[in-house]
């Protein structure tokens, strides 16, 4: 369990983070969406006691970070993925930061092997793609076999074969009732891992509810129709308080239920060919909720102090 | 809750001896350490072999002065160059490549990280700095010896205290460039205060106050460790004692690092 209250950062008189509170439970893959350099990476930094907030505070089950008896084998973290040093070998990198924790070194070989580095593991870091230097880092997290796990944009240079193993394994560390964070702003990405949302926008919370309640909350979902009887139905459609869209060979028809539509249609003897509701995208919910963010608060600069220091 | 039981972790908590031994991993895992101490072992003997070879076969009123023991250390000054790189790269290092985060994920607790890490350094450049200073020493009285020149051994008046001392002085040199690392944690920025304090601050000084120029390190080190013969006794400005030195020096790098310290526990890292 994470818990954040009223975390607040500020950078000069930027704010990165404000007054931000949200809950990652265990069991759970939670999303933490925002735009870059919505404060998502400087709230997991946070989270990890690299960066001191202003006020406010993010426990880990309880305790700061710093406060943790054994973290490595408490808190697995993927934050940037460049944190190696270019000379040392993949083995040595995690051999020196099992040490630090005692973790037994037989985990060094069983992570390499796990996110699939074995055969390199002698070659030096710096020669590493990044594809590669993201799996190290996942490595990395998992190290300790930690019971939480922070991943900041865990996907970011990895292959699609890659991508789809890092949302299984999301899925499967969740699945073993770990707490797992996994920040991105691509948001397609999280409807397919997350269960949970956080959603920030400008260091603020802007949601935090789950991926089919965000959905949902975006304003109900149109319905798409096809129909040889397009201007009638139109007119009988726009005539009924709908908004009508003509789209590729189809409408797309807003503001009434699909039902409806079908009783229209019967009374007034259209014939329907297709007749659908359409869930609004989690795309659509998010760039909906973001926006009135961006209307608030126009004066600042899109990915200021924040993203330069996190993503 | 689940949490709890997935948190099951060994009794007790990560303690310094974890930490130091991750430290020494670092240390060693990284083939540029070698190849620093295998170049400075090279450079330092070369130095003294050339300087005692180049007093060889003079007149008796050459010698008039001479400081064996002096002599057969100067290339110790090459230990501090070295001595004070690796010292900033220690930290530097880790910032460059982001390390630092990864180091701070595994240890939290920066004070205690921090004094992990000086107690490391401060074994490992001591020992290998008092060393070096034994061999420069005896590979400069062979050569002597070798030519006709006077020579010193450990017995001689003051030379056991200048060949230790001038071991622990560089050690000391390398810390206060490792303090340098911590407040700046560029490389670039910490290795050209140090050579700025170390070569160029002597140069310097002489053109602004010429009774203060014995307080630097390089002169201390040159005037009172590494002499055994007192030299400008009779000048204006007399060198420290060896202990007044070594005590300055001590001073110096305890207010590099303690200031390196404060800021890096209070920094963002």
């Amino acid at each position: 369990m994470i818990t954040a209250h009223a975390l607040t950062k500020r950078y000069g008189d930027a704010t990165a983070v404000d007054d931000l509170t949200f809950e990652v439970p265990p069991g759970e893959v939670t999303g933490f969406l925002g735009p870059n350099g919505s404060g998502k990476s400087t709230t997991m930094r946070m989270i990890m006691g690299l960066d001191l907030p202003d006020s406010g505070s993010a426990l880990i089950g309880g305790k700061r970070y710093c406060e943790l008896d054994w973290p490595l084998r408490q808190v697995g973290a993927l934050l940037d993925a460049k944190a190696f040093h270019p000379a040392r070998t993949a083995r040595n990198h995690l051999r020196w930061l099992s040490l630090a924790n005692d973790i037994p070194s037989g985990r060094v070989d069983e992570v390499l092997d796990q996110v699939g580095l074995t055969s390199v593991a002698g070659r030096r870091v710096g020669k590493f793609s990044l594809g590669m230097t993201q799996r190290l880092g996942i490595a990395a997290a998992l190290l300790g076999d930690p019971g939480v796990l922070l991943f900041d944009e865990p996907v970011n240079g990895l292959d699609p074969e890659g991508i789809r193993w890092v949302r299984n394994f999301l899925r499967d560390l969740a699945g073993e009732g770990r707490t797992v964070l996994v920040s991105s702003h691509l948001i397609s990405e999280m409807s397919l891992t997350a269960d949970r949302l956080v959603v920030i926008g400008r260091g603020r919370l802007i949601a935090e509810t789950s991926v089919a309640d965000f959905v949902a909350r975006s304003g109900g979902g149109a319905v798409r129709l096809v129909t040889p009887d397009e201007e009638r139905f139109t007119a009988v459609l726009t005539a009924a308080g709908a908004t009508v869209v003509p789209d590729d060979g189809a409408l797309t028809v807003g503001g009434l239920v699909s039902p409806r539509i079908g009783d229209l249609a019967a009374r007034d003897g259209l014939r329907i060919y297709e007749l659908t509701p359409v869930t609004a995208s989690l795309e659509d919910a998010f760039m909906e909720l973001t926006q009135d963010d961006v209307e608030f608060r126009p004066s600042t600069m899109p990915g200021d102090v924040s993203a330069e220091r996190g993503a | 809750m689940t949490t709890e039981i997935l948190l099951d972790v060994p009794r007790g908590h990560y303690r310094a001896k974890h930490v130091a031994r991750s430290e020494l991993a670092k240390i060693v895992t990284l083939r540029s350490t070698a190849i620093t101490a295998g170049l400075t072992v090279v450079a330092c003997l070369l130095v003294t072999g050339l300087v005692t070879h180049a007093a060889l076969h003079h007149d008796p009123g050459y010698y008039q002065g001479f400081d064996p023991t002096q002599e057969s250390l100067t290339g110790m000054i090459t230990v501090a160059l070295a001595g004070g790189v690796f010292g900033a790269l220690l930290i530097t290092g880790e910032y460059s490549s982001g390390t630092i985060r990864t180091t701070l994920a595994a240890a939290p607790k920066r004070l205690e990280l921090f004094a992990t890490k000086l107690g490391l350094t401060t074994v490992l450049t001591m020992a290998f700095c008092l060393v070096l200073s034994f061999l420069s020493f005896f590979l400069g009285q062979a050569i002597l010896s070798s030519g006709g020149a006077p020579t010193a051994t450990l017995a001689s008046s003051g030379a056991a205290r200048a060949v230790v001392l001038t071991g622990l002085f560089i050690g000391l040199i390398a810390l206060m460039s490792f303090g340098f690392g911590l407040i700046f944690r560029s490389t670039a920025a910490a290795i050209a205060t140090f050579a700025g304090v170390i070569f160029v601050l002597p140069l310097v000084m002489h053109g602004i106050s010429e009774s203060d120029v014995r307080f630097l390190p390089t002169n201390i080190l040159v005037n009172s460790i590494m002499s055994t013969v007192s030299q400008g006794q009779g000048g204006p400005y007399p060198p420290l004692s060896p202990h007044v030195g070594l005590t300055l020096m001590v001073l110096y790098a305890a207010v590099a690092l303690t200031a390196g310290a404060v800021l890096f526990v209070r920094r963002d890292a």
